[in-house]
């Protein structure tokens, strides 16, 4: 009478895995996930290794295909920095969209007020001295940004995750309400005129300079992470607040120092992609950055090494869906699907590095449901 | 147990295969479709080419206008020998993304690459200057007056002539409400949902009241600006704030179809813009007005395909048949708006109506006897190119102007509600 329901699978926590087992379950995560972009092809009708290819050599197969994929990697990889300490602080800073608007309005200031105006910015090089204002101009901004949430989050225990969000779409509406009104360029047209050659950043390799700040800043917040005073806090403050308020760390001044230091990278970024790339401002300036930033961040392990990685195979799809629309006719919005799927079983993958799945009841420790005792998750196996 | 697992695989599958399966019978049946061409594909001539979009064909509006043009031209093209083959890339505002998209499709083998949009224009003009061998049109903007590139282009038909036919069917429809005593002649006022006070709005509200004013001399206007080109909420929300504030009539200068639906639901007419409205407003929507891009798509193409230069600049209207009027709603139309409309538009061809007569607007009560219209040095202030001469505002007068408009006058009559925008 009393017997038991089979369980068709279960959960089963696993020990320590072998970096090997690891290694071999991220692999197969990214193949499931191409065959389950390739069903998606093949629900439109188009062939999926054609496209794969497409993707591959819209991305890779030039040279400026190449330049544009570094071109898309840059700012990627520069918020995904921005955003760690905050991550590994366990701060949800989920505004680098805001913070990067922020930056990119501080910037554009300079570049509208000097920029081929005042003898030593009318030039038709880039101007370092400019280009140094307007980096200081959007850090500023950017910090300002990071630290209101930061400082209401330390005073008050105000939610950061809904704040730093929220503040996104008011940075936003600010660089509208420039476009319409007092940077408009032609009347009515809410568009800011580009920047003047002066305020532009300069190319290496035809692509702007912004690579180089940003593998620079790779290796600094490597350092910072993982050999600083500062960067140790952050992980104690991370893996448990009580610990670090009992070892007398100022939790207050450490969660706001680390925003500041994101708000600046992420405004630091903002200056990029208006002086490298838009060259001028536009509410869209951001374009979803920061969100796709977090990914980045998650999926390399708040590793910076690792987001180099991360971001240039972000890029490459991105580059390469926009080829599909030119080659093959598929739409931009399917290629964001795919990236999504792509993303959401590497994502997944990280489940199944922790956790395997047992079928049948093997391995359960009988505790009944319906007493619900212990919870469900079973006994941990100790390989 | 593993029997169930079993089943679950199986079911999978099965989803699978059907779902590819009807992927591929999609797919065969368009086929013969895109191979009805005119001509034998050995003797036809094949051009790439570009449209950069900023929506796309949803806001049954701007975009979906210039969508219907590519495929009219791709026909009228296939006439003359041509294979054009688009490549369309949508939802594109402005900043790098739009130059990422036209770098895009001169890399593809583009060799005419059109942008829709006036914000798109700038980040067009990075891009110019590495495909010398390709052509780049910014429709709606004026770039190639003051770059020194000679692979750059602007084009933008006279829309005010369309929008003054229909401010003529519009006012024939408000004296006849006012000869039947529906409302006093004060009453008779125009709403207009215009997006920015942009030129090019201005431009268009200006005739469109002008041609309202020449049939029903009590009119007024009162303009919203919604902020936004293409905002099916504000526009709707626009055009029920003029309609609260006495409005009979709306027309508009936005994508959608809400200012239409807005009016209908309150029981005042409408006149619409770059599509036939009637459908979404059958008791309100009298008329629209709209450009019509087929013959400046064959015209750049066929130059591009036989290797000749095209204008730099673009600007034909009613007389070429590239401004034309879609369908008259005849049930709610004043009676013998047909006949007028038909005797407006040939004199509008003829040249002999001038949409823009000087002697019949005023700004501060003053006649207007000269404007400059071009802006070369980049400060926004315009500073050279005088655009009256003859009595009469020369609006998009290519040659001797630009085709992007410049009318920017506040004439008396009009009210602006909000000129925030």
């Amino acid at each position: 009478m009393h017997e038991r329901k089979q369980p068709i699978f279960h959960l089963v926590k696993r020990g320590e895995l072998s970096s090997k087992y690891a290694l071999l379950i991220r692999l197969a995560s990214i193949l499931a996930a191409l065959l389950a972009g390739a069903l998606i092809f093949l629900l439109l009708g188009s062939n999926p290794i054609r496209a794969y290819g497409e993707i591959l050599a819209g991305s890779l197969g030039r040279e400026s295909a190449r330049q544009r994929v570094i071109n898309i990697a840059v700012p990627l990889l520069g918020t995904a920095l921005a955003i760690a300490p905050c991550f590994r602080m366990k701060f949800w800073n989920i505004g680098a969209e805001g913070q990067i608007t922020a930056g990119a309005v501080g910037a554009t200031y300079f570049a509208l007020t000097f920029g081929g105006k005042y003898g030593i910015f009318e030039g038709k090089e880039p101007s370092l001295l400019l280009l140094l204002m307007m980096a200081l101009g959007a850090m500023i901004c950017g910090a300002f940004w990071a630290l209101i949430p930061a400082f209401f989050h330390a005073k008050w225990g105000t939610n950061e995750t809904l704040f730093t969000l929220m503040l996104n779409y008011i940075a936003i509406g600010i660089v509208k309400w420039l476009q319409g009104g007092p940077w408009e360029g032609k009347p009515g047209s809410q568009i800011i005129p580009n920047f003047h050659a002066s305020a532009l950043l300069p190319k290496v390799f035809g692509v702007h300079i912004g690579w180089i700040l940003v593998l620079l800043l790779t290796v600094l917040i490597f350092v910072y992470m993982r050999y600083t005073k500062h960067g140790y806090e952050i992980a104690v403050l991370g893996e448990s607040m009580n610990t670090a308020r009992y070892a007398g760390m100022n939790v207050a001044w450490i969660t706001i120092r680390t925003m500041l230091l994101s708000g600046a990278i992420a405004g630091l970024v903002g200056f990029m992609i208006v002086s490298g790339a838009n060259k001028t401002l536009y509410f869209g300036v951001a374009g979803g950055v920061g969100f796709t930033a977090i990914t980045v961040a998650w999926l390399a392990q708040l590793n910076p090494f690792a987001m180099i990685v991360i971001s240039l195979m972000l890029a490459v799809l991105e580059k390469g869906a926009g080829n599909l629309e030119t080659v093959m006719g598929i739409p931009t919005s399917i290629a964001d699907i795919i990236t999504g799927v792509i993303l959401l079983f590497m994502l997944a993958s990280e489940f199944f590095v922790r956790y395997r799945v047992a079928l049948g009841s093997r391995g359960l420790d009988w505790v009944r449901w319906d007493e619900g005792k212990a919870g469900v998750a079973g006994k941990e196996e100790a390989e | 147990m593993k029997k169930r697992i079993l089943a679950l695989i199986l079911a999978l599958a099965m989803v699978t295969a059907l779902a590819a399966c009807s992927g591929e019978a999609k797919d065969t049946g368009k086929t013969p479709e895109s191979e009805t061409g005119e001509a034998p594909a050995s003797e036809m001539k094949t051009v790439k080419a570009g449209l950069v979009c900023i929506g796309d064909e949803n806001d049954k509006g701007y975009t979906y206008n210039f969508i219907r043009a590519t495929e009219t031209a791709k026909a009228e093209l296939a006439k003359k020998g041509i294979n054009v083959e688009w490549v369309i890339k949508y939802n594109l505002i402005e900043g790098d993304p739009v130059a990422v998209a036209n770098e895009e499709l001169a890399e593809d083998g583009c060799a005419v690459i059109f942008n829709n949009s006036y914000g798109q224009e700038p980040a067009m003009l990075t891009v110019a200057p590495n495909f010398p061998d390709v052509q780049f049109v910014g429709l709606t903007n004026e770039g190639s007056w003051k770059d020194d590139l000679d692979n750059t282009h602007n084009a933008f038909n006279r829309i005010h002539e369309g929008r003054y036919v229909a401010g003529v069917v519009a006012g024939m429809k408000l004296q006849e409400m006012i000869e039947s005593k529906k409302i006093k002649p004060e009453e008779a006022v125009i709403g207009y949902v215009g997006a920015y006070s942009f030129a090019e709005v201005i431009s268009g509200y200006t005739a469109y009241f002008l041609g309202a004013r020449s049939v029903c001399p009590s009119v007024t206007m009162k303009v919203q600006f919604v902020g936004s080109w293409s905002d099916a909420t504000l526009e709707a929300n626009a055009a029920q704030a003029l309609i609260d504030q006495g409005c009979v009539l709306i027309s508009q200068h936005s994508d959608n179809t809400t200012p239409a639906t807005t009016a209908e639901k309150n029981g005042v007419f409408h006149t619409g813009y770059n599509a036939d409205m009637i459908d979404a407003a059958p008791k309100a929507s009298i008329i629209s007005t709209r450009i019509d891009w087929t013959k400046y798509f064959v015209y750049a193409i066929s130059a591009v395909a036989e290797g000749k230069n095209f204008d730099a600049d673009y600007s034909h209207g009613m007389a070429e048949g590239e401004v034309v009027m879609t369908d008259l709603n005849e049930e709610i139309a004043a009676p013998g708006t047909a006949e007028k409309m038909k005797e407006v538009m040939d004199q509008i061809a003829a040249g002999t109506l001038k949409v823009f007569d000087t002697s019949k607007f005023t700004v501060d009560g003053k006649a207007v006897s000269s404007y400059t219209a071009i802006d070369m040095t980049g400060d926004f202030v315009p500073d050279e190119g005088e655009a009256i001469w003859d009595g009469e505002f020369h609006e998009s007068a290519v040659p001797d102007l630009m085709s992007a408009p410049y009318f920017a006058l506040r004439i008396d009559g009009i009210t602006l509600l909000n000129e925030a925008y």
